[in-house]
C-alpha cells in the first residue's frame, strides 16, 4: 500500500466499500484500510465524512449484525463487525462532526447490540466505540430515571470486561446532570460499585474517579453517602490516589477532593490538605498533554471565590509558575484558557497577586490573548484583566503609561464589545467597568475610542447579561466625572433610553440604571437638569420604580438618585417632593414613609438623606416643604427613628430633625 | 578523623542478614521485568520454573513485541496496523505518539532515498498534524529539514536517522500499549536500583559503611577509615 493517499484514492476506497456488499472479503480489506487511514488523523476523518463514508460503514455493520443472528459464530462476520465498529469508533473519537455523522447514520443501536456478543473482541470494539460517542455533548441523553436503564447501566459496571465497565462509567460522566439523577444513581448502588472500581485496574480506576466526580458534584446528600460508613474508606482511597504514579489518576483524585470540598465546605478544611492539593495541581501543570490543560481548570475550581486558598496558592508561588507556563509558547488554546482563568481567580481578591502578576511583565501576553482565535481564550483574557484592574494602586503605576494603556488594553477591549460571542462581550464589559472607574485619563481614553457609543448600543441588547454589564460600565464611567464627560454620555444614551432602562424587566438592570442616574446627577446643579429633560421623563421613571420595585438594591439606588436631585435648586426639590408624597385625594401611604420603615438600614439611610436635602434650611422654599412633610406625618415618623439601631440612620435622622426644628416645632 | 559514624563490614553484613526478603517477592520483580520489557520466551520459562504468575497475559506480550520489533526494523506502517488491531484507541487518543510514528515513517522514506514519496508524505500526512497541534511544529520543521540536505547523515538534524530514534519511538509505542492494558509502563527493578543509589547517597553524608560501588557485581566495598 503506498505511503500517501492522492486526491482520488479516498473516493476509490469508498466505492470499494459500497460495491462489494456481497463479497465480504473485499469489504473487509477496504474497511481495514479505511480504519487505518483515519485513526489519529482528524483531517482524513473530515474528508471521509464529507465523502459520505460513514453511512456505508454503518450499513456494513448493520448487515453483519443481522447475519450474526442468522448463523453461528462466523469468523468472517466477526471480523466485519470488529472492523466496522472500530472504524465507527474512530470517526467518533474526540471529534463532534464524526459523532454527529455516526449517530445520524444510525450506528447507535447496532453498537449496543455488540455488547452482548459472544466474541470478546467484538464486545471490546462495540464498547470502545460507544464510549467515544458518549464523550461528546452530541451523544443521546441517557435517561437515568428509568429503572431498566439503571439496571442496564449496573450490568455494564458489573461486567468483567474492562471496556464495558469503562463504557458504563463514561455514560455516567457525560450524561448525569441533575441532582435528581445523581440521587437516583446513588440510591441504585452505582456509587458503591464505582467506589469498588477505584481499587481495580488503572483504566477502571481512572474511569470511575471521573464518574464519581460527576455523581458527587454539588450534591451534599450524595457526598455524605460517599463519606459515610457504608462506603468503606472511600475518602482514604481517593486521598491515596492523589499520590499515585500516574498523572491522570492524581488529577482525577484531586478533582474528586475539590468537588467534595466545594459541595460540603465543612470537609477537608485543614491547611495541610489544602496545601497538598495546590502543590499537586501545580506539579501536574508541567504535564505537556491533556492532564496539564485540565490541571489549570482544577486549580481554578479549587481557589475560585476563596480568599484563604488564593493566599495559600500565592505563598506557594503559583502566580510565578503560571506565568512561566504562559511564556512557553506556542500553547494550545485550552491551555492558555486554563492558565488565564486560574490567574483571573488568583488575582480576583488579593492585591499581592495582582502586583506580582504585573511585576512579572506578562501583561503583553494577556493582551495578545484578547485577539486569539478562540472565543474561550478571549473571554479568559478579559476576565484576567478584570481581576487585575480591580487594583487601584497598580492601575496608576503600571498601566497609566498613557499610550500603552490605550493601544494595548483599551482599544482591544472596546473592539471586543462587538465580538461574536456573548460571553466575550460580557467579560470585556467587566474589564472595562473596572478601568473606567478611576481617573480622568482612563475615562477620556475610553471615550476617545468610541467606547460610549458601544456601551449605549449594548445597553439595548436583547440579552439581559449584556444590558446589565453595559449599564454597569456606564455607571462606573459616570462616577465622579466632569460635566463634559457626563454630557457626552447623556447625549449618546438619551433621556428616553435611560428612562426605559430604569423600567427594564430585569431588576439587576434597573439597579444599575438607577445607580447610573445617581452618578449622573451627583456633583453640580447643572447635572441635575439631566433628569428634568423631556418633561422629567427620567424623574418619573425613578418615582415609578420607588413605588413598585421590591428588590432593596433597586430602591436604595433610586432613593439616592432622588436624594441627589433634591440637592439641586428649588424647582428640583419641589419635583422630588411631588414624587415622594401622595397627591391630593390619594389615600395611599407615601412611598417615603414606606421606605423610612423598611427593614433594610441602607434604604432607611438613603431615604433620610433625601429628607436632609429637602429640608436644607437656607433654601427659599424649605419652610413650605417642612410644613408639607409634617402634614404627611413624616416628622413624627422621623421622631420615632431617633434611636434607630443603625448609626448611619440615627445620625441623619437627627440632622434632618435638627433642620426641621429650625422652622419651629410645628405646634400651632 | 571524620564525625561520621563508622560501620564495619561485620556489623553491616549482620544488618543485611536481618532483613528478610521473600523469594516470592524477588521472583515477582524478575517476572515484572521480563514481562514489561517483553521477553516472552524467558517469561514463559521463568513461569514454568518458578511458578510465578505473570501479571499480564503472555499472548498480549507477543502482540506488543511484534509492534515494537516492527518499529525497530523501520516497518512503521506495519507497526501502525498492528497497534490499531490491538487497540484502535491508542493512536486516536495519543496525538504525540501518532505524530512520532508518522515522523518515523518520513525518516524511513528519506533513509531509503525515496525523496519524492517523502515530500508527498510530508505534505499529505505530516503537515496536517502540525496544523492540528501547534506544539508539533518545531519537530516537524526539524524532520522536514532532512529533505534539504544532500548528505543527510552529516547534516545538523542527522541524528534523526540514527537507530536510536527508532528505539525511542519503539519505546514510546511500547509504553502506550502497556498503559492501555492498565499495566505500568516501567519495570520496577530499575526504580529499585535508583532508590538504592539514592539511599546510599543519603547515608554517605552521615556514615562510612560498606557500600555497593558497582551495581553489576553488587560487591560490598569496605569503608575507608
Amino acid at each position: 500500500m503506498p505511503a500517501s493517499a492522492s486526491a482520488h484514492r479516498p473516493e476509490d476506497l469508498i466505492s470499494r466499500l459500497r460495491s462489494a456488499a456481497a463479497d465480504g472479503g473485499a469489504n473487509l480489506k477496504a474497511l481495514r484500510e479505511l480504519k487505518n487511514q483515519i485513526i489519529g488523523n482528524r483531517t482524513k476523518k473530515l474528508s471521509y465524512i464529507k465523502l459520505g463514508a460513514v453511512p456505508s460503514v454503518v450499513s456494513i455493520l448493520a448487515s453483519a449484525s443481522a447475519d450474526v443472528k442468522a448463523t453461528d459464530a462466523d469468523a468472517d462476520a466477526d471480523a466485519l463487525l470488529l472492523q466496522s465498529a472500530a472504524a465507527i469508533g474512530s470517526f467518533a473519537c474526540g471529534f463532534d462532526a464524526g459523532v454527529k455523522a455516526v449517530i445520524d447514520a444510525g450506528a447507535f443501536p447496532h453498537l449496543l447490540g455488540l455488547i452482548s456478543h459472544p466474541n470478546d473482541k467484538v464486545v471490546d470494539a462495540g464498547a470502545r466505540s460507544l464510549k467515544m460517542i458518549y464523550q461528546s455533548k452530541l451523544a443521546p441523553k441517557y435517561d437515568f430515571l428509568q429503572d431498566k436503564n439503571v439496571t442496564f447501566l449496573l450490568s455494564l459496571l458489573n461486567s468483567e470486561n474492562e471496556n464495558v465497565t469503562g463504557l458504563g462509567a463514561s455514560i455516567i460522566t457525560h450524561s448525569c446532570e441533575t441532582s435528581i439523577e445523581q440521587k437516583a444513581l446513588s440510591d441504585a448502588g452505582v456509587l458503591k460499585r464505582l467506589i469498588c472500581l477505584i481499587g481495580g485496574s488503572l483504566c477502571q480506576r481512572d474511569a470511575s474517579l471521573e464518574s464519581l466526580v460527576t455523581i458527587i458534584k454539588g450534591n451534599p446528600e450524595v457526598v455524605s453517602k460517599f463519606l459515610g460508613p457504608e462506603s468503606g474508606r472511600a475518602l482514604t482511597a481517593v486521598t491515596e490516589l492523589t499520590k499515585d504514579r500516574c498523572p491522570r489518576t492524581r488529577l482525577l483524585a484531586c478533582m474528586c477532593m475539590i468537588v467534595i470540598r466545594n459541595t460540603c465546605p465543612c470537609y477537608l478544611q485543614d491547611v495541610g490538605t489544602k496545601t497538598k492539593l495546590v502543590l499537586i495541581l501545580l506539579e501536574l501543570l508541567d504535564d505537556p498533554g491533556q492532564v496539564g490543560d485540565e490541571a489549570a481548570f482544577a486549580l481554578s475550581s479549587l481557589i475560585a471565590e476563596k480568599e484563604e486558598l488564593q493566599k495559600l496558592a500565592f505563598e506557594e508561588n503559583v502566580v510565578d509558575k503560571l506565568c512561566n507556563h504562559l511564556r512557553k509558547g506556542p500553547l494550545q488554546a485550552k491551555r492558555i484558557q486554563g492558565i488565564l482563568l486560574a490567574l483571573a481567580d488568583l488575582c480576583s481578591k488579593l492585591e499581592s497577586c495582582r502586583s506580582r502578576l504585573l511585576s512579572l511583565q506578562v501583561l503583553s501576553m494577556v493582551t495578545d490573548a484578547l485577539s486569539h482565535d478562540s472565543a474561550n481564550v478571549r473571554a479568559a483574557a478579559c476576565l484576567c484583566l478584570k481581576s487585575v484592574t480591580r487594583s487601584v494602586k497598580d492601575v496608576i503605576q503600571n498601566l497609566s503609561a498613557g499610550s500603552f494603556m490605550k493601544e494595548v488594553i483599551v482599544i482591544p477591549l472596546v473592539q471586543l464589545l462587538h465580538d461574536t460571542s456573548t460571553s466575550v462581550q460580557v467579560a470585556a464589559l467587566g474589564a472595562i467597568s473596572n478601568i473606567v472607574v478611576d481617573f480622568t485619563t482612563h475615562k477620556s481614553l475610553f471615550i476617545q475610542c468610541g467606547g460610549v457609543k458601544q456601551l449605549a448600543q449594548l445597553s439595548k441588547s436583547m440579552e439581559p447579561t449584556l444590558r446589565v454589564n453595559a449599564v454597569w460600565a456606564l455607571r462606573n464611567l459616570t462616577f465622579l466625572t466632569d460635566n463634559r464627560c457626563k454630557g457626552g454620555i447623556f447625549l449618546e444614551l438619551t433621556a428616553s433610553a435611560l428612562a426605559s432602562l430604569i423600567g427594564d424587566p430585569e431588576p439587576s438592570v434597573q439597579e444599575q440604571a438607577l445607580a447610573l442616574v445617581r452618578n449622573l446627577v451627583d456633583g453640580c446643579i447643572d447635572s441635575v437638569e439631566y433628569v428634568m429633560s423631556e418633561d422629567g421623563h427620567i424623574l418619573h421613571a425613578i418615582g415609578r420604580q420607588l413605588q413598585t420595585a421590591s428588590k432593596p438594591e433597586v430602591l436604595i439606588q433610586g432613593m439616592y438618585a432622588l436624594g441627589n436631585v433634591a440637592s439641586g435648586n428649588e424647582f428640583h426639590k419641589e419635583a422630588v417632593m411631588h414624587q415622594l408624597l401622595p397627591q391630593i385625594g390619594d389615600t395611599t401611604q407615601s412611598i417615603i414613609i414606606k421606605h423610612l420603615q423598611n427593614n433594610d438600614s441602607r434604604l432607611r439611610t438613603a431615604a433620610v438623606w433625601a429628607l436632609v436635602n429637602l429640608t436644607f434650611p437656607s433654601s427659599p422654599g424649605a419652610h413650605g416643604r417642612v410644613v408639607k412633610l409634617r402634614n404627611a406625618g413624616i416628622t413624627s415618623q422621623l421622631k420615632n427613628m431617633v434611636n434607630d439601631p443603625s448609626l448611619d440612620v440615627k445620625l441623619r435622622v437627627r440632622a434632618a430633625l435638627g433642620q426641621i426644628m429650625t422652622f419651629g416645632d410645628g405646634s400651632t | 578523623a571524620t564525625s561520621k559514624k563508622v560501620i564495619t563490614r561485620e556489623e553491616w553484613e549482620k544488618k543485611l542478614t536481618d532483613v528478610k526478603i521473600g523469594k516470592e517477592d524477588t521472583n515477582k520483580l524478575v517476572m515484572n521485568f521480563l514481562v514489561t520489557e517483553g521477553y516472552v520466551d524467558a517469561a514463559e520459562k521463568f513461569r514454568m520454573e518458578s511458578g510465578t504468575d505473570p501479571d499480564i497475559d503472555i499472548a498480549t506480550i507477543t502482540n506488543r513485541m511484534a509492534v515494537k520489533r516492527a518499529v525497530q526494523s523501520g516497518n512503521v506502517e506495519d507497526a501502525i496496523e498492528k497497534v490499531n488491531d490491538l487497540n484502535p484507541e491508542i493512536l486516536d487518543t495519543n496525538p504525540q505518539l501518532f505524530f512520532h510514528l508518522q515522523q518515523q515513517r518520513l525518516i524511513e522514506l528519506i533513509r531509503n532515498g525515496k525523496v519524492e514519496k517523502a515530500l508527498e508524505f510530508a505534505q499529505e500526512e505530516l503537515a496536517p498534524r502540525g496544523e492540528e497541534n501547534q506544539s508539533f511544529l518545531v519537530e516537524l520543521e526539524r524532520t522536514v529539514a532532512l529533505l534539504a540536505f544532500e548528505d543527510v547523515s552529516n547534516c545538523p538534524v542527522g541524528e534523526l536517522l540514527n537507530i536510536s530514534q527508532r528505539l525511542k519511538t519503539a519505546s514510546e509505542v511500547n509504553a502506550a500499549i502497556l498503559t492501555s492494558q492498565s499495566h505500568e509502563k516501567d519495570p520496577k527493578l530499575p526504580s529499585l536500583l535508583k532508590m538504592l543509589i539514592w539511599a546510599q547517597n543519603q547515608l554517605d553524608e552521615k556514615a562510612a559503611y560498606p557500600r555497593i560501588g558497582d551495581l553489576s557485581t553488587a560487591m560490598l566495598e569496605d569503608p575507608a577509615v
